[in-house]
């Protein structure tokens, strides 16, 4: 089975773009990822494109735009995994030896469809009785303080260190840093959690290309980065209430992509985390096992998951400063990473990093711990 | 409540999750596995435990405790703010999703007794009141721990 590398990374401006598309962002994307990687947009076999809410054919839409109609092109949604499970999927063909050159894209235009909180598919019995993703999240925070002592203050802290490395990232959607006073009078929406412990409603698009590790050698200029795993999971089912303060979803997402790397949590440099929402930081780092349960609030207090910190946690500034188009997510996690693991992130480039985490989970469905989770491991 | 509301049988806002009675009472339903005793909340077509299919449906204990909670503050439009929403773990071994009503937000905490009560939830779209449930604080049963 052939390595998989990705020789190509690009995303747009992550923010409100009124006058534009899902399509049109996930196009521009899509060339910026061709002209990193230097390559002829020709030799792109196959394409994946992730997004949630964008209706038919939204990929369709993007090849057309870039004029690469024609190729097999699959639409995949995972919830906020999507635009991960896409990057997968890309992976997929090519370890299977089908493909040589895939790309995958992921876009969402949320602003023209929503305003304030997102909630399970209404059919769900969870969505009938005023499920919101804020309110789970708020739970899974009250129940943390409750169990570990977490303060108020350290939860914050989680948004605060988010939006400072978003500062530093020309393409985040927020560019102001912020105090823990801020965050603790943002206006309420799911005590205890405010307005800016939520991850904002974003329009944006990332594009990677993965290719072979024949064409990466060929091509690669040295610049391409190894996808040493990817891996997804779907939620099982609880066949008794589990706790809601650990994620065994992510831990064992986790081991399949650490498995497959042959790394360890030990060996990871800095990691992408799915920081919807501040509580999610602390739930998905834990669950990863780059943090004992318990014990991150503490050491995000003490400046361990800062850019200059011993691991740092989302130096894109995370969903929370970065923003979070759904679709877009996941490959512009994988954006991050390449970019850092190049040393090409500029302004908050973290010292040396060789191995790099972006962890993704999304989707809520009653009687599941969580709907879809992906793990993957760049290797430099 | 006059004679007609009394003839009027109350309709379940989520019949398969929610049996409501002629009387206006009514139980949550899941299914229980004939085969490992397992419980789960909605009905599961096999046992995410030992994957058998031979499942019963079942009618749940109205009582439990408040595993976690919120305030609701933003939500949608269907939902007026704020609301409590809670999740309660029941004695079949489940963890059901509700609202938490009949007290102040400042009264709830987590392992509160607390118990079903089939309520007002909406109407359909003929305009028929649907039933729908919340918890409220259990002072018959569990009282205060």
């Amino acid at each position: 089975m052939t390595d998989v590398f990705v020789l190509g990374v690009g995303m747009t401006q992550f923010g409100k773009h009124p006058d534009r598309t899902a399509a049109d962002l996930g196009a521009e994307a899509l060339q910026v990822a061709v002209r990193d990687a230097g390559i002829d947009p020709r030799l792109i076999e196959a394409a994946y494109c992730g997004h949630v809410f964008q209706g038919m054919v939204t990929g369709q839409r993007i090849l057309a735009q870039v004029g690469l109609a024609g190729i097999p092109l699959s639409n995949v949604e995972n919830a906020c995994s999507s635009g991960a499970t896409a990057v997968r999927e890309a992976s997929l063909a090519i370890r299977a030896g089908e493909h040589d050159v895939v790309v995958a894209v992921g876009t969402e235009h949320l602003t023209n469809r929503f305003r304030g909180a997102l909630t399970p598919d209404k059919a769900d019995p969870e969505a009938a009785v005023g499920a919101t993703m804020p309110a789970v999240y708020a739970m899974r925070a009250r129940r943390y303080m409750e169990e570990f002592s977490m303060t108020r203050e350290q939860l914050a802290l989680i948004a605060v260190k988010n939006k400072r490395n978003a500062a530093q990232n020309p393409l985040a959607h927020f560019k102001k840093e912020i105090t823990v006073e801020d965050v603790l009078t943002s206006r309420p929406i799911a005590d205890p959690l405010n307005l800016l412990d939520c991850s904002p409603v974003t329009d944006g698009a990332a594009a990677a290309i993965l290719v072979s590790g024949s064409v990466a050698r060929r091509l690669g200029d040295g610049r391409a980065i190894r996808l040493a795993a990817s891996a997804l999971r779907s939620g099982s089912v609880d066949v008794e209430p589990t706790s809601m303060t650990f994620e065994p979803l992510t831990r064992d997402t986790a081991v399949d992509a650490y498995e497959r790397a042959g790394v360890g949590p030990d060996e990871v440099d800095f990691a992408e985390v799915h920081d919807c929402f501040s509580i999610a930081e602390v739930l998905r780092v834990e669950g990863l096992g780059l943090f004992p349960q318990g014990e991150y609030p503490a050491a995000v207090e003490r400046g361990e998951a800062d850019l200059g910190g011993k691991l740092p946690i989302n130096p894109s500034g995370g969903l929370l400063g970065k923003g979070h188009p759904l679709g877009g997510t996941g490959v512009a996690q994988v954006v991050e990473l390449v970019r850092q693991l190049r040393g090409e992130a500029g302004d908050r480039q973290i010292e040396g990093p060789r191995v790099g985490l972006a962890h993704c989970r999304g989707g809520k469905a009653v009687g599941i711990e969580g709907a879809a989770c992906t793990v993957q491991v760049l290797v430099k | 409540m006059t004679v007609q509301d009394l003839a009027a049988a109350p309709i379940s806002f989520r019949p398969g999750e929610l049996e409501v009675n002629a009387d206006g009472t009514g139980h949550l339903l899941g299914s229980k596995c004939r085969s490992c005793g397992a419980h789960f909340y909605p009905v599961r077509e096999a046992c995410a435990g030992c994957l058998s299919d031979d499942l019963e449906t079942v009618r749940f204990s109205p009582r439990g405790t408040v595993y976690t909670y919120t305030v609701v503050r933003q939500s949608t439009p269907a939902f007026e703010v704020p609301y409590v929403l809670g999740y309660v773990d029941l004695p079949e071994g489940v963890r059901v999703l509700g609202q938490i009503g009949g007290c102040e937000p400042g009264d709830i905490r987590i392992g509160l007794p607390v118990v079903l009560s089939v309520e007002a939830f909406g109407s359909d779209e003929e305009g028929n009141q649907l039933m729908g449930y919340r918890f409220r604080p259990d002072e018959v049963g569990g009282g205060e721990s």
